[in-house]
């Protein structure tokens, strides 16, 4: 379905044209209608291993040969408040203790805020299918990823929603952006000026202030008359968008003035470019996307490497968060494709397998709380769907069941469900 | 063709009201040694009913066309009344008596019914009763067939479309296919008369004519005249504008002109330049690029010990390190997309691209694999690659590249699965992964017995098609070199395809023989035709419709793909030479929509035409096109900037706009951005403000007779006169022909609007140059937009003792004015869409 079915499925809802702001309010802001809820998933691309991070089991060996799940002892496993997490395994190096993505100093920094879901199956373990599966809640193609629905609402925003790779499909619902460096930013904030780059010259510019005025009224009278004579749908279509874009009001000035003066590289910089543009009112959601989790060889240290980078990049999330005061507007959800195997192969790796985890911090999030579990083996264990504890007779949780939570939490609203439909039944899991 | 056939509809609307009066006199005489041979079932798709033939007396053998009025009564009138073809059975039947119209069998999309209609007036009818008729085959189609080719036979993620489908041609040639082959992996479930009534079925429901309904679509676009796509040919294929020569053919032969034409730039380097940025979009091998790390190709080449032949130590390195090391990673990083270049270049039919038994290098290369003798003319010469082969080496083609098999790596576990998947996507157009929509949802899938993929039938939906694939990549290993096994996997299905077991490993390398047959299969043609029509359109071909879709999209498909289709055909017939589909793409209908002409087909053409955003690198070489430098800031550095990658403002990502733009790095963004969003705007915005800044004055520097933009003003060109006036707007009308491609009378509203344009910009200017109101501005340019060096060596153009040729000042406003009438343009949706 693209953007225009969308609208006119609206229109059938007696929706018209641009979605108030109270259609995205989410349940856990209700009290407060003009709350603009803000949006973060992070994606650890390649498929992560829980069991090296937040669904530890330790070095028992399993019953079937296959040797231990982890190369740590299982006495060796830690917990913060109701949080387990992993050790470092044998033979690796382990961040220095107080770097913010050592295991121990991140867990007990975070955990009191950290909502973990285990046992979570994928049914797959195709990247593609996988990663498809966790961020939009189907496995089938064609669904738009949660951070993009959260975008919906306010599409009219020019950076509604930032992606930095991974699933970013949007089905038309709003136009994903992609990001770059401070110094891109600076050149694209002051688009007339001859040198953006310098505060001393920036007013040197290619234009009048009134020729470029009448330059882009121009413009924008001319788009509106070329729209209005086109007869080929797909070019009115692509100019209406234009047009809808060329209306928002991209103030990248203000984002520039929330950046660091050194914008970070890799998952930091991610962060420090999405919590600008959350502070600086001009994006309501955001993928950020880490590599390297992929580890098919020489998983533990690789593993170890990829996860390390991931919780420094969170920890970071959250002290850009803190420090814009965005706390208590801003969600971020965790995950990735899928697990990794509870044992390793031949070549010291662990190759792909179809349970996973996720963890949830931020707005509306009650922390220091595990659900869901999974057996020795790292098979999923069924939940009884209403006290969500583990129960023979219950249910094996998938991503679509944490989607069809995360879109009541978030305040999703009612058409767009309907739209991409989850058909599945409410678990309480972020309430 | 259209206006022949809207003056067909008109000659016979008054022959239709008069038969609908005869009608209901005569009686219908139905020949009892009726031909046969074409279609002869009536059908109906929304709107209209077609019944191919029915026999009036008087009037002969007719086909008549009903056309659906109202729904809410079922009333059709007549809509047309042409001679029948010859061939055709009768479908219908007359009832003087009761004055109805019998069909005893009518085909509605994939369905069939019995239907009677029965005349209320002069031209008008009212269907009475219908009753579905099941034909023999039909049921066996929809317990064996369906769940791959879908209940519509337009094909699934796994089955071909049936619909024209290589084997339709004729009955009993199907028949035998499905007979043998049929369904995949157990063909004797469907044998003899179960596979004669299910060919049958297929040809009956799938295969009938639904010309008219498709001629109609195709008669509802207005196409771009034969110049103007020759221009927007000429920059989308090869970076330039048209030739006089190439305007000229298109003048004299018209559209034979335009194959001409473009039979010269598919023979052009840039072509090749962008046929490999549609491959790699599909590909993304061009991931090992130095872009993506100095060596991440030559890091790919652990086995072989001259990899980094161009390294003599970090003590001995010479001034040549760096670029030998970035051309020798390159040229081993692009190989796949060369053999693509070579095989297109030479005429050479695109199957080989799957079985060439070599590989490409350039000296560069052939070094770093350690290979001799290969005759090159020049073995520094980055762009001369030739076909080698390693020793004791099966090639296959882009499939045993090394740049693949480490794009889509593998694991002890995954056994080359990935890799299938790949296969299945890129080279037989056959999505795998839209199979998972079938599998149990809300539990887990069994994976307690021993081989799940080859005894779960959860499983072995995907595994029976993914594994023979995969098994047949058996010989080369996870690092992508050829290195076979001692043994393989027996508990996943062994290496084959479509059913059919590969040779013992005695007889060959599976790979190339799995090579041999995917070319073989009808798929690999649509793959092809797929990956060129969504490079050149900036979409992909429309997917067939789910069950109970809108009969528009039904319709958009079926017109798309018969289109598509013919394309196919054509190309197929000249050897797959993708040249000849690059070319029937071109001058296709769908990359040529330029408008509707029939506003009823708007929700049919909903997809229609080649119009996109253009990615950064077409809009780059638009940009030189049109300007004669590229976008790489002012023209003072310009000499020193052409060669460096990294000021290339829409190819550059680290500091400039290539990433924001929507590129692709082939790594981790892999997918283009399509629709425009609010970065990109003001990247648009920069693109048009520093352009207009750099390319009006230059432009100005020239005599009129070698300006691109300004052939009709000079700077002291003012609308103080009628004259100047009228040169103004002559060059306005050339800005719009030359920047967007616009042909516009001078009288045109949109002249007028940009002339206005102008003129409120000189008059604001002039008035503050005097410091009117209190605004002032000086005669100085923009010292950015200013001319002094020259843009080819850099030199001053103020030289000692000559004529100073710098161009600074802008006295009276002129220069300033033009500027914004091309920055105006530059942003302008025809501009940034192509």
């Amino acid at each position: 379905m693209d953007r225009r079915k969308f609208l006119q499925a609206l229109g059938a809802f007696g929706v018209a044209g641009t979605l108030p702001m109270t259609i995205g309010t989410p349940a856990w802001a209700a009290t407060t209608a003009t709350t603009q809820r803000l949006f973060i998933t992070v994606n650890a691309s390649g498929g992560w291993d829980p069991t090296a991070l937040i669904d530890p089991k330790g070095n028992a060996s399993r019953a079937d040969g296959l040797g231990p799940v982890n190369n740590y002892a299982s006495s060796a496993i830690k917990s913060a408040g109701q949080l387990q997490y992993a050790a470092y395994p044998e033979g690796i190096e382990p961040p220095a203790s107080t770097a913010a993505g050592h295991l121990e100093t991140f867990f007990n920094k975070h955990h009191q805020r950290l909502r973990v879901i285990n046992g979570i199956d994928t049914q797959t373990n195709g990247h593609e299918t996988g990663t498809r599966f966790v961020w939009s809640g189907r496995l089938e193609t064609g669904y738009p990823s949660v951070a993009a629905l959260a975008a919906a609402p306010y599409a009219n925003q020019p950076m509604a929603f930032i992606s930095n790779g991974g699933y970013d499909f949007t089905d038309e619902l709003v136009a994903p952006v992609r990001t770059a460096s401070a110094a891109t930013f600076t050149s694209l904030a002051y688009p007339n000026s001859q040198y953006a780059d310098n505060a001393a010259l920036r007013s040197q510019s290619y234009f009048s202030d009134k020729a470029y005025a009448n330059v882009q009224a121009a413009r924008d009278l001319r788009l509106a008359r070329l729209r209005t004579g086109e007869t080929l749908p797909q070019r009115a279509a692509q100019m209406a968008q234009l047009e809808k874009v060329r209306s928002g009001d991209m103030k990248l000035d203000g984002l520039l003035a929330y950046l660091p003066a050194q914008v970070s590289t890799g998952l930091k910089g991610q962060a420090e470019l999405a919590v600008a543009a959350f502070a600086s009112g001009l994006a309501v959601s955001a993928n950020l996307n880490l590599g390297g989790f992929d580890t098919h060889g020489t998983h533990d240290e690789d593993q170890t490497a990829a996860l390390t980078l991931l919780l420094e990049g969170i920890d970071h999330l959250w002290e850009q968060l803190v420090l814009r005061g965005l706390q208590e507007r801003v969600t971020v959800l965790i995950g990735s494709d899928f697990g990794r195997t509870p044992f390793y192969n031949t070549g010291a790796g662990k190759d792909h397998w179809n349970i996973t985890s996720i963890m949830a911090m931020g707005a509306g999030i009650t922390g220091n709380r595990v659900i869901g579990a999974t057996d020795a083996n790292f098979e999923a264990l069924k939940l009884n769907p209403d006290t969500l504890e583990p129960h023979s007779s219950g249910i094996i949780v998938t991503p679509k069941h944490v989607h069809r939570a995360l879109r009541d939490f978030l305040g999703v609203s009612s058409e767009l469900d309907k739209l991409y439909p989850l058909n599945v039944e409410r678990l309480a899991l972020f309430a | 063709m259209s206006q022949d056939v809207r003056r067909c509809q008109i000659r016979w609307r008054d022959k239709c009201l008069l038969l609908g009066l005869l009608l209901s006199m005569l009686i219908l005489a139905l020949p009892a040694n009726a031909a046969t041979g074409a279609d002869s079932t009536p059908n109906f798709a929304h709107p209209v009913l077609t019944i191919p033939r029915i026999d009036v007396q008087g009037y002969g053998s007719l086909n008549l066309s009903l056309v659906l009025e109202s729904e809410a009564s079922m009333t059709f009138r007549i809509g047309s009344a042409t001679p029948a073809a010859a061939g055709l059975n009768p479908g219908a039947t007359y009832s003087l008596q009761t004055q109805e119209l019998t069909i005893p069998t009518l085909r509605v999309g994939s369905q069939f019914y019995s239907a009677q209609l029965r005349f209320i007036s002069a031209d008008r009818l009212q269907l009475i009763s219908t009753a579905a008729v099941v034909l023999p085959g039909q049921t066996s189609y929809q317990q064996l067939c369906a769940s791959c080719h879908g209940t519509d036979g337009l094909g699934g993620s796994v089955g071909v479309s049936l619909k024209n489908c290589s084997n339709c041609s004729a009955l009993d040639v199907l028949g035998t296919r499905i007979n043998n082959t049929m369904p995949l992996g157990n063909p004797s479930a469907c044998v003899g008369t179960c596979a004669s009534d299910i060919a049958s079925y297929i040809l009956a429901a799938f295969n009938a004519s639904s010309s008219q309904q498709t001629g109609l679509a195709l008669a509802a676009i207005e196409s771009l005249p034969l110049d103007a796509t020759l221009r927007n040919a000429a920059l989308h294929l090869v970076g330039r504008l048209p030739t006089a020569a190439e305007m000229a053919l298109v003048t004299q032969k018209s559209e034979a002109g335009l194959r001409q034409a473009l039979d010269g730039m598919l023979e052009e380097d840039a072509f090749y330049a962008r046929l490999a940025e549609i491959f790699n979009d599909v590909l993304h091998t061009n991931r090992y690029l130095s872009t993506n790390g100095a060596e991440a190709a030559i890091g790919l080449m652990r086995r072989y010990t001259t990899a980094r032949w161009y390294d003599p130590g970090a003590e001995l390195r010479g001034s040549d390190y760096t670029v030998n090391r970035a051309t020798t990673n390159n040229s081993v990083a692009t190989e796949p997309l060369e053999l693509i270049e070579y095989v297109v270049r030479n005429n050479k039919p695109m199957t080989e691209i799957l079985t060439a038994n070599y590989f490409m290098v350039n000296g560069y290369s052939a070094k770093s694999y350690g290979i001799t003798g290969v005759n090159f003319t020049n073995e520094w010469d980055p762009n001369e690659f030739r076909p080698a082969v390693l020793p004791g080496t099966p090639h296959a083609g882009i499939l045993s590249s090394l740049m693949f098999l480490n794009r889509y790596p593998t694991s002890a576990t995954n056994r080359n699965r990935g890799r299938s998947r790949l296969v299945y996507d890129v080279f037989l157009d056959v999505d795998i992964l839209a199979l998972d929509g079938v599998r149990p949802d809300g539990s887990a899938v069994d994976i307690s017995n021993d081989a799940p993929t080859m005894e779960n039938p959860d499983c072995v939906k995907c595994h029976s098609l993914l594994d023979p694939v995969a098994s047949s990549f058996q010989n080369w290993n996870l690092r992508g070199t050829y290195a076979p096994p001692r043994t393989w996997y027996t508990d996943m299905f062994q290496a084959g395809f479509a059913g059919v077991s590969a040779p013992p490993r005695s007889s060959g390398d599976s790979l190339q023989w799995l090579t041999k047959q995917i070319v073989a299969d009808p798929r690999f043609d649509d793959a092809m035709v797929r990956i060129m029509y969504t490079g050149l359109t900036g979409h992909e071909p429309l997917d067939a419709p789910a069950a109970g879709a809108p009969q528009a999209e039904t319709e958009a498909y079926l017109a798309e793909s018969t289109h598509l289709d013919e394309i196919k055909a054509i190309y197929v017939g000249a050897n797959r030479n993708l040249k000849t589909l690059v070319k029937e793409i071109i001058v296709s209908p769908y990359w040529r929509a330029d408008g509707l002409n029939n506003v009823a087909f708007s929700a049919v053409h909903e997809e229609t035409g080649a119009a996109r955003l253009l990615t950064p690198e077409l809009l780059h070489r638009k940009i030189e096109a049109l300007f004669g430098f590229q976008w790489r800031g002012p023209l003072d550095q310009y000499a020193a900037n052409r060669n460096v990658f990294g000021s290339a403002r829409l190819l550059d990502t680290r500091q400039y706009y290539h990433q924001i733009y929507g590129g692709i790095d082939s790594f981790t963004i892999t997918e283009r951005l399509t629709d425009t969003n609010g970065l990109m705007v003001i990247v648009q915005e920069r693109m048009a403000n520093e352009m207009a800044c750099y390319g009006v004055p230059n432009d100005f520097l020239s005599a009129r007779t070698a300006r691109r933009l300004f052939p009709n003003v000079d700077t002291s060109t003012v609308l103080t006169s009628a004259q100047g006036q009228a040169a103004v707007r002559q060059n306005i009308q050339h800005l719009h022909r030359y920047l967007l491609g616009e042909e516009l009378a001078l009288t045109d509203a949109e002249i007028e609007h940009t002339y206005a344009l102008f003129a409120t910009v000189l008059q604001q200017g002039q008035s503050a140059l005097l410091g009117v109101q209190g605004v002032s501005e000086n005669t100085s340019l923009p010292t950015r937009c200013m001319r002094n060096n020259d843009i080819n060596t850099g030199a001053s153009l103020n030289v000692a003792g000559g004529v100073d040729g710098r161009l600074r000042n802008d006295n009276n406003y002129v220069i300033r004015a033009w500027m914004a009438v091309v920055a105006y343009l530059l942003a302008d949706y025809q501009f940034i869409y192509g």
